[in-house]
Order: structure tokens, then C-alpha cells, then sequence
């Protein structure tokens, strides 16, 4: 039913505007972008192929991205940044294990997220870092589809918490991208699997990459995608098995960058070729020796060990909270480069009592399923639906420094809760309070993402003051806080200062620091942005009325109608805010229509089945 | 700290009876195609309003899967629709009260001195117990009706509220077996 409201004006709007969408798969070690045309994904190739490494070398204000990056990197190691992934939305204490062997100077920012400094002075963000690759991956794509880009999916680890996804997010606006959602890696790869094989049932996905790494369990019936239950290291990946490697073969490596890194790619590269022979020979070239020995599989199966065990350990967590055992599921998928490795494939088919299914390219099934959510999105795809879920559990501090969780863990997104606190101290007028992620009961043990200081509380005895905080899961996993006085119902002033992500304000600075966007540019880019959305509006509203015009008044259709005439006025002219604010108002205008319009559909939805059927369907 | 239920009744959003006996796998396809008709994805093409209200619906939708696929919210929703609400400062009765505290304490010891074994055997005792009182909730729901309720939904309310105990407790093991 809903269909038949919708798709008029999404194919109205599609025909209007035919639009550039993609999938980027925002790797640690290797990232792509893929794209849907005629029905099916594929990804895009540039020079080399369609992987570009994650790696970015700067030459003062210049970027070099991808190969080109490696090969600057051998002679500007603390100029050149790889697996900039790991550090998205985390403050140094966060990475320092990673720290001790990288070749960048990583500085603290006051305990926010960790700044990378160059040899030459300049201090970035890993979000700008990241951005650099999403702008390659743009160009990428723009080259290869003829023109900008209307939107993108990028993708981010399942485990990934807040921080990490608002990290990303801010990469990809700071890379001037119509960001349209993150989607879970693992839920991508169902997505991709799913599509080709018209699979029902449960599986498991083992997502192990360079630097995370994620275990989903998913159900599929009939097009819906429902995530059960994910679980997960977001710090965890063939990066470690690498350094586990290194420190096996030559022990603990003091931190020139250079030699660290050559020492890195080495070990890399025989874990690769292990894949293919039983053994192989190793050369590690140091200061002060070189290291050259044989390593065997199975020596690298018992460097791997520990790491595998933790996988294996998130694993069981997952299928529990699913309410699965391994038995019952009826495949597990592999995703992610480091799946290649026997080392690893082996251990994950004796934890799951079965082979493992890899027939997709497991370095490209994350893309190609972005691909198709964006195709999704933008209104190619209508028979399918992704249910994911937020992972990690989403709390307030309360006394004691106890967490009180509002959202727990695998609760389906978009999701949200409601809390009321009551003042206590007599005359108290604000409040502090402290948004964390975890799943531990005291403060410390989990992840501070925001402090709020809630002020204007009209002074009451103590407990007098009721303040209702709601907390909202958005559809990219991202949380939003709000707060309000419910006694004098005044909304009480907050400042947000957020632990890990950038303000709006630092955005647009970066934005506006960046060469890449200069004033004209952003001019340009908004205006272009807002006359796609008014043609859109334009487009789903004309289709609207022609399907229900039976619900609409006269009062509405007037002032409709004018403000769609305002509005295509406006969208001819050259002024992105006049346009902005004309579909505001054709917004509006058409809201009791809107709203009319959504309440038959979902009363229609709800009628599907009457309570008969369903009572039916219980006593069975 | 008082939790609020703004929501509205979570059966309703599901069309469901509103009843502690749910069938699960009635539940899940239930909700898959309610998803399937309000999730935001589908109205990307739609106006503002039209995708806010496609956001408010999928969300009360999720909400209330949330809470009626885990029994131990479920009764205590259908126990609040019985007028009797569980509150944040419930009087415990004591010998309960010492004997939580006591397998705290056991808990507490066993984490310290990094004694999984033991840790798992008391998250096992108390798993079994969990397990009892919550297949102990349906023949408890079906009695209702009988007249006078009030000692078997007083007997509801104080296994609802050592079930919230027996969370935590697993919880905390859970996190102690993580380490």
C-alpha cells in the first residue's frame, strides 16, 4: 500500500533527477567504491584496479592517496599515514598500543581525538586523513559515472562505537559528500550475499579486516535484512597479526618509523604468501641486524592464536545474545582480507562446525553491498529492507558513578528512550550530566562520549524538578541527546561538548580551510545541493497529489500550490538559501497532506492483518 | 531516578493482544512486515514530513519489539496493566536482600582472585534460576482471572523484581568472564 504512495513520486523524482549514487567501502588497509547499474553492483576501477590502499602521504599541503602514497611513504615515512582507520575517534590513550610502533607523531588534543604533526609543523585530524581517501574515492567515481556525486553509503565496522561513527561522518562531509548513511561492514556483506543468492534463513558473518574486527548474526526473510546481535573489536586485525609477526621474529622494535613500517610490510607479506605455500622465507632488515629465517603455517597459526581467541570469544558472545547456537544457524560468511588466510579460514570452520562461505571477493562484498543500500536510498531498490542495530549499549552517569543504561545493546535501529531525573540538592539549578557507551556498570569501564550541563532549572526543593532526558538512535547508529524541565516545562539550556567528534563549527572550519573548497566551491556545491532537493520535493509532491488528491483540503492545496510556484521561482534563480527556505516552505505547506497521507498508510499497514488473523496465528 | 513510559502500549504498535503468552516467531514476522512498511529507507523520495513521520513510527515500532520480546519486560508491562507498578525503591524482603548481597560478595571475591571457574559456577547457579522463574511467569499470567488476584500478582511483582536482581548479577559475571 505504502509502495503504491511512494513510488510515484520516487520515480517521478528519479526521472527529474537521475542521481549519482555509490557505495564506499572506508577500509584500514584498503578502501573502494562500487556502484549499482542495470539492477546489479559492481565495483569501479581506476588505475590499478579497484582497491586503493588507506594510505595518504602529505607533501605540505598536498595529498597523495593510495599507491602513489606507499611508494612517497619509503622515504617520507613520518610524512605518510596507513590504517589512519584505528584512530577515528580515539584519544591517545585510546591507541597507544598502536602508537608504540607507528611511524607518525601522534599528539594528544587535550584527551579528544588524537592529532597527527608532520614533519613540517602542520597538525591534522585522523577525519581529515580519512577525508583525503574519500576524496580520491570521489573523484574516482565521478570520473567513471560522468558527473558530481548526489550521495554516497560509506561503511564502518559493526562495533564501531559513537565517536568512531561520527568520525567517519564529519570524514565524509569534510570531503564535501552527501553522506545518505553508515551501514554496518557486516550488513553490507549480508546485503551482497543476500541479493545474489535469495537466501532465507540465519547467518553469521566473520568480518575480520585490517584493523577491526565485527561478528554479526542475521536473519533473512523475504528482503528484510534483521540484524540479531553484533559483536566485536574495533581495534582488532591483520594490522596486529602483522605486528605479532614482527615482534615474534625480531622482538620488541625501538621506534624508528622507516624500519618499523618496512619490518611491518614484510611480515605482511609473508603472512600472504602463506596463504598459497606451507612455507615460506622471511627477511627483516634492522638497525642494527638483519633477522632471516623460515616460517612455517603453522608457526603463524600459533603467533595468530591469541588473536583468533578473542575473535572466537566475541563469536559466542554474539550467538548468545542472538539466542542462537552454531548448529542452528544455517551458513557463516567470510568477509574481509584477512579471511584469506587457511590460518584463519581453518579456525573459524572448527568454531562454527562448518566450511565457511567465501564466494564473493571477501575485499570487495562490503562495497558492493554499500552499493545497493545507496541504491536503496536513493529509490532503485524497493524490495529490501535493512534492520540494523545499535552495539553497544548507551547510558547516563548516575550517583556513585554507576551507569544506568537507557538503550541496551543490539536494540534495532533507529531506536529511542526516555529517563527522568530529579534534582537533588534544594535550589539546584542545572545539572551535569555524562553520556556514555558500554556495557560495564562504573564510569571508567566505559566510553565517555559527551558532557552535558543542563542549566535554567527554575529553583525548587530538592526532587521538586523533574528533568526528562531523551536519548535518539538515528538510522546511522549516531545518538541524540535532549533534555527537558517538565515541572516548568521550560527546555533547559545544554552545551554539548563532545568527547571524541568535532562541533559543527570545526567541520565548516576545516571545510573552509581546505583548498579543495574554496568559497566558490561551497557556493556552487550549495547551490547544487539545494536545487536536487527542491526538484525532489517538487517531483514527490506533484506525484502526491495526483495519487491522493482526495485527501487533500482546499486551504492546502493553495497554499501548496503556491509554495510549489515560489519554489520552482526560486530554484531557477542562484541563491542556495532562497531555495533552502522555499522547500521549507513547501514543506510546510504540504505537512497536513503529508501527514494524512502517512496515517492512512500506516492504518492501512496496521490493518494488513486483522487482530483475528494474528490471534489465529498465536493460538497455532 | 524514575523511568517514564512515553511510548505508547507496545501491543498496540504491534497489533498484538495484549498478553504475556506471545508466540516469538508471530512476533518477529509481525514486526519484519511493520518494518517493512514505516522504515525510514522506504520514504527517502518523500517530503520532510512525510520521512519524520516514517522516523517516529519506526522507531515506536523498534521500542516496542524491544520490550515485547523479552519476557521479563513483557510481564512487567501486562503486570502494570493489572495497576501494579515496579518502582525504583521496592522494600525487599530481607532473607532475599542478605542472600544477594552474600553471592555479591562471593562474586566480588571470586573476580579478584581471577578464579574463572568459580565465577562461571555461580553465573551457572543463578542462570538456572533465572530460567526457573521465567518459565515460572506464563502459568502465573494464565491463572489470572480467577477472582481475587491480588496475592498472585503480589507473588508476579516479587519474582519480576528478583529477576531484575538475577540481571544484574549475570551481568556482572558476564563482565567478569569478559576480563
Amino acid at each position: 500500500m505504502l509502495l503504491q504512495i511512494s513510488e510515484p513520486g520516487e520515480s517521478a523524482a528519479k526521472a527529474a533527477c537521475k542521481k549519482r549514487v555509490v557505495g564506499i567501502d572506508l577500509g584500514t588497509t584498503n578502501s573502494l567504491v562500487a556502484v549499482v547499474l542495470d539492477a546489479s553492483p559492481a565495483v569501479i576501477a581506476g588505475d590499478g584496479g579497484p582497491i586503493v590502499p588507506s594510505v595518504v602521504s602529505y607533501d605540505g599541503a598536498d595529498a597523495v592517496v593510495g599507491r602513489a602514497a606507499i611508494a612517497r611513504g619509503l622515504a617520507h615515512p613520518g610524512d605518510t599515514v596507513a590504517s589512519v582507520k584505528r584512530l577515528m575517534g580515539r584519544s591517545l590513550a585510546d591507541v597507544d598500543a598502536v602508537v608504540a610502533l607507528s611511524p607518525n607523531q601522534l599528539i594528544d588534543d587535550a584527551g579528544r581525538m588524537v592529532k597527527l604533526r608532520f614533519t613540517d609543523g602542520r597538525e591534522r585530524s585522523p577525519i581529515q586523513v580519512s577525508a583525503a581517501i574519500l576524496a580520491e574515492l570521489k573523484g574516482r567515481a565521478e570520473a567513471e559515472l560522468g558527473g558530481a556525486l548526489d550521495g554516497v553509503v560509506i561503511t564502518v565496522p559493526a562495533y564501531f562505537d559513537d565517536a568512531q561513527r561520527q568520525a567517519t561522518r564529519d570524514a565524509g562531509r569534510l570531503a564535501g559528500l552527501e553522506v545518505l548513511r553508515l551501514l554496518a561492514e557486516p550488513t553490507a556483506a549480508a546485503l551482497a550475499y543476500g541479493l545474489d543468492r535469495g537466501t532465507r534463513g540465519t547467518y553469521a558473518i566473520y568480518d575480520l579486516g585490517g584493523g577491526t574486527f565485527d561478528i554479526s548474526i542475521l536473519t533473512l526473510v523475504d528482503g528484510v535484512f534483521e540484524v540479531r546481535a553484533t559483536g566485536g573489536d574495533s581495534a582488532l586485525g591483520g594490522d596486529d597479526l602483522d605486528r605479532a609477526i614482527v615482534t615474534a621474529l625480531c622482538g620488541a622494535l625501538d621506534g624508528d618509523a622507516g624500519i618499523v613500517r618496512a619490518a611491518m610490510a614484510e611480515a605482511r607479506l609473508a603472512k600472504e604468501r602463506l596463504t598459497a605455500a606451507p612455507s615460506t622465507e622471511v627477511r627483516i632488515a634492522l638497525a642494527d641486524r638483519v633477522v632471516e629465517r623460515t616460517l612455517t603455517r603453522a608457526e603463524l597459526a600459533a603467533i595468530a592464536a591469541p588473536l583468533l581467541e578473542r575473535t572466537g570469544k566475541a563469536c559466542r558472545r554474539a550467538l548468545k545474545d542472538a539466542g542462537f547456537t552454531a548448529a542452528e544457524l544455517d551458513g557463516v560468511v567470510l568477509v574481509g582480507g584477512s579471511t584469506r588466510s587457511p590460518v584463519v579460514r581453518d579456525y573459524v570452520a572448527a568454531l562454527f562446525a562448518r566450511e565457511p562461505l567465501c564466494e564473493i571477493d571477501p575485499d570487495q562484498v562490503v562495497a558492493l553491498g554499500a552499493a545497493v543500500q545507496a541504491d536503496v536510498l536513493a529509490g532503485g531498490t524497493t524490495d529490501v529492507v535493512l534492520l540494523d542495530v545499535v552495539p553497544l549499549s548507551l547510558g547516563l552517569e548516575t550517583m556513585g558513578g554507576v551507569v544506568e543504561k537507557l538503550i541496551v545493546r543490539n536494540s534495532t535501529i533507529p531506536c529511542g528512550a526516555t529517563q527522568t531525573f530529579t534534582t537533588y540538592a534544594d535550589n539546584q539549578t542545572g545539572f551535569d550530566l555524562h553520556v556514555l557507551q558500554g556495557e560495564r556498570e562504573t564510569v571508567e569501564a566505559c566510553r565517555s562520549l559527551a558532557r552535558f550541563q543542563l542549566r535554567g532549572v527554575p529553583p525548587m526543593v530538592a526532587g521538586a524538578a523533574r528533568v526528562e532526558i531523551t536519548f535518539q538512535v538515528d538510522a546511522d547508529g549516531i545518538l541524540h541527546v535532549a533534555a527537558k524541565e517538565l515541572t516548568s516545562q521550560i527546555e533547559a539550556a545544554i552545551d554539548v561538548t563532545p568527547s571524541y567528534g568535532l562541533t559543527d563549527e570545526e567541520v565548516e572550519r576545516m571545510l573552509i580551510e581546505s583548498f579543495e573548497f574554496a568559497e566558490d566551491d561551497l557556493v556552487a556545491r550549495n547551490l547544487r545541493t539545494e536545487r536536487v532537493e527542491a526538484e525532489r520535493i517538487l517531483a514527490a509532491t506533484v506525484a502526491a497529489m495526483a495519487t491522493d488528491a482526495h485527501l487533500l483540503d482546499d486551504d492546502v492545496r493553495i497554499a501548496t500550490d503556491q509554495a510549489m510556484a515560489h519554489l520552482r521561482a526560486v530554484a531557477a534563480g542562484e541563491d542556495y538559501l532562497a531555495i533552502r527556505a522555499g522547500v521549507e516552505a513547501l514543506d510546510r505547506a504540504s505537512k497536513p497532506f503529508a501527514e494524512r497521507r502517512m496515517n492512512l498508510a500506516i492504518t492501512a499497514a496496521m490493518a494488513g492483518k486483522s487482530l483475528a488473523a494474528v490471534e489465529q496465528d498465536l493460538a497455532r | 531516578m524514575t523511568a517514564v513510559d512515553s511510548s505508547p502500549d507496545p501491543f498496540a504498535t504491534l497489533g498484538l493482544p495484549a498478553r504475556f503468552d506471545v508466540d516469538i516467531r508471530a512476533l518477529e514476522d509481525r514486526f519484519r512486515e511493520l518494518s517493512r512498511e514505516v522504515h525510514p529507507d522506504r520514504f527517502v523520495g518523500a517530503a520532510a514530513s512525510e520521512r519524520a513521520r516514517a522516523l517516529i513510527a519506526t522507531r515506536a515500532l523498534n521500542d516496542a519489539y524491544q520490550v515485547l520480546r523479552r519476557p521479563q519486560r513483557r510481564a512487567e508491562l501486562v503486570l502494570a496493566r493489572h495497576g501494579v507498578v515496579i518502582g525504583d525503591r521496592e522494600v525487599l524482603a530481607p532473607a532475599f536482600l542478605m542472600e544477594i548481597l552474600e553471592l555479591r560478595e562471593e562474586l566480588a571475591t571470586a573476580r579478584a582472585a581471577d578464579d574463572t571457574a568459580r565465577v562461571a559456577a555461580l553465573a551457572a547457579t543463578m542462570r538456572a534460576r533465572q530460567s526457573g522463574l521465567l518459565d515460572g511467569l506464563a502459568p502465573q499470567f494464565a491463572a489470572l482471572g480467577g477472582g481475587d488476584d491480588a496475592a498472585a500478582l503480589a507473588i508476579l511483582k516479587r519474582d519480576l523484581i528478583t529477576l531484575r536482581y538475577v540481571d544484574r548479577y549475570l551481568d556482572e559475571c558476564d563482565a567478569a568472564l569478559d576480563d
